[in-house]
């Protein structure tokens, strides 16, 4: 009963490519100051969008507003065809990781637990979990490749392996979109590569639509069906080789690109 | 001991409170609510100031009273404008020195204040614990019910808010509960001392275990037997029961921080004795 907004967004129309996220002229305001200024962009289901920007761009802040946890003062915003209002009651579909968990290392839970949390919003209030939710927690530890350190208190876990721990967390819900937000600020090369590499097959395998923010262009540059820009307003939005090769990526971020001359294969630590 | 009437009830309100007031600890120290709680417990000698001077019950008035300062803690630290600490610094100082001054008003020196202060569990009467029971039981089915939202909200609130759960009614809810059981607990401990109950048995558990259900259950181990072991110690040398508990608490928790695996004091000072 509670997805029949979602499914009927998903059954409406077999064919015809489905726009999972529609932003338009969407502006938000902080203290008086405008933080955002005339977004606008589609988002088609199972697509790989990447949005980068500089520090202090308002990437977080787009997220965030997505999601319905930072209010807007003009503009539209529908997610799986629902307005933020009405989105509250579905944010079960829609995975989240903020920027930095900030949690305690010390706090008691072990991975299993962590990952539970993510599916409490589907138990539902005044339930506890039942057969299937321990299944998709369970899944979706695998999934992550986290197999055998269930039972791992999640402080005890190296920066990667948490941050996988974490995406399992916004997995193991019904969800059909993840988004993320830096998952990889803070991660050596070689975990960085491997996150992004687990990220992709999950969102072939499961047809995911993800939305990464990043100011790490040359990660995104890979990885990303579609690339947005943004330094407060929206300057580019586009194919990745079509964003990196424009100058006015140049003049946003305020610096030059020399190592994205060639097609961004080249990847260095942020 | 046990053939008295006020030994009995003493050890019922004791047992009751202890169960509660562990469970209750083990979300005061996973969110940091320690100052919380000890501002919300010095509230409570406005609430009692004010229920004397209204002639109210004086601790149904600061279970009310505390309830709003909790609230107001919530609220201000909430809106951002205020950080919680300072919110706490202004509203436990106010509220207490509202309670001297309405104490001096109205001139009902005669109460034992000494006894909202440091608790006075042999006064204890039948009405209070079926008082303290109602409350803990209330409180109980509130952190049981809403476990899990309590555990991810205090874990991790910026991912709980994002993913639908009802954060701030968690939030809201356990300050009142909290506040209510600072209230039934003075009785036993009094106002300056029953913060300890509210931190020491869950902090003793986190010493020991690293999944909450063992820390929970160390809580309520450690929790319990102090209130019983501190009740037969004050009773045994006539000394103060709110005082006598708390140092067994104490006690308790430098043993946990000494046997911690996290330290592993134990395991140095083994090898340094096999060298």
């Amino acid at each position: 009963m509670r997805e029949c907004r979602v499914r009927e967004f998903f059954s409406d129309g077999e064919d015809r490519s489905r726009k999972v996220i529609e932003v338009h002229d969407l502006w938000v305001y902080r203290d008086g100051h405008p933080v955002l200024e005339e977004i606008s962009f589609d988002l088609e289901e199972g697509t790989f969008l990447g949005i980068i920007g500089p520090n202090g761009a308002g990437k977080s802040t787009l997220l965030r507003t997505i999601l319905g946890l930072i209010p807007f003062s003009r503009g539209t915003i529908k997610v799986l065809g629902m307005s933020p209002r009405e989105l509250k009651r579905e944010l079960h579909h829609i995975g989240y990781m903020p920027q930095q968990v900030l949690f305690d290392p010390r706090f008691p839970v072990s991975v299993y637990d962590v990952v539970m949390m993510g599916r409490a919003c589907c138990i539902g209030p005044l339930r506890f979990p039942r057969r299937r939710d321990r299944e998709a927690v369970l899944d979706s530890i695998e999934a992550v490749g986290l197999k055998g350190l269930e039972k791992r208190p999640i402080g005890e876990l190296s920066g990667g392996q948490q941050k996988r721990a974490f995406l399992a967390r916004a997995l193991c819900l019904e969800t059909s979109i993840l988004l993320l937000d830096e998952p990889t600020a803070g991660l050596d090369l070689d975990s960085q590569v491997d996150f992004m590499d687990l990220l992709v097959r999950l969102k072939e395998g499961k047809g995911l639509t993800v939305v990464f923010v990043s100011h790490d262009v040359n990660v995104l540059a890979r990885f990303a069906d579609e690339l947005v820009c943004i330094n407060r307003t929206m300057h580019l939005h586009g194919p990745p080789r079509e964003v990196l090769g424009s100058e006015r990526l140049k003049e946003v971020y305020r610096c030059e690109f020399d190592f994205l001359a060639g097609t961004g294969a080249e990847r260095r630590p942020s | 001991m046990l053939s008295y009437g006020f030994a009995q009830r003493a050890l019922v309100g004791g047992a009751i409170l202890a169960a509660v007031c562990s469970l209750v600890s083990f979300f005061v120290v996973a969110r940091r609510l320690a100052f919380v709680g000890m501002g919300i417990s010095h509230a409570a000698f406005g609430g009692v100031a004010i229920g004397l001077a209204g002639g109210v019950n004086p601790y149904l008035a600061a279970g009310g009273f505390c309830s709003l300062v909790a609230v107001g803690i919530g609220w201000m630290s909430r809106k951002g404008r205020v950080h919680e600490d300072t919110a706490i610094g202004i509203l436990f100082a106010s509220a207490m020195a509202l309670g001297v001054v309405l104490v001096r008003l109205t001139g009902v020196y005669n109460i034992d204040l000494m006894s909202y202060l440091f608790g006075s569990i042999l006064a204890l009467r039948w009405d209070d614990i079926w008082i303290m029971g109602a409350v803990s039981a209330l409180t109980m089915v509130f952190i049981v019910l809403f476990f899990k939202e309590l555990l991810f909200v205090s874990f991790d609130q910026e991912t709980a808010t994002a993913s639908g759960l009802p954060v701030r009614f968690v939030e809201y809810t356990f300050l009142v509960t909290l506040s209510l059981t600072i209230v039934v607990s003075i009785k036993l401990v009094g106002i300056i001392l029953v913060s300890a109950l509210l931190v020491v048995p869950s902090a003793a558990g986190w010493q020991l275990f690293r999944n909450y259900r063992w820390v929970i259950l160390a809580s309520e181990t450690v929790g319990l037997s102090s209130v019983l072991i501190g009740l037969y110690l004050s009773h045994r040398f006539d000394v103060a029961s709110g005082a006598t508990i708390v140092l067994v608490l104490f006690g308790f928790f430098l043993v946990s921080a000494l046997i911690s695996p996290r330290r592993e004091y134990m395991r140095r000072l083994l090898n340094a004795f096999s060298r």
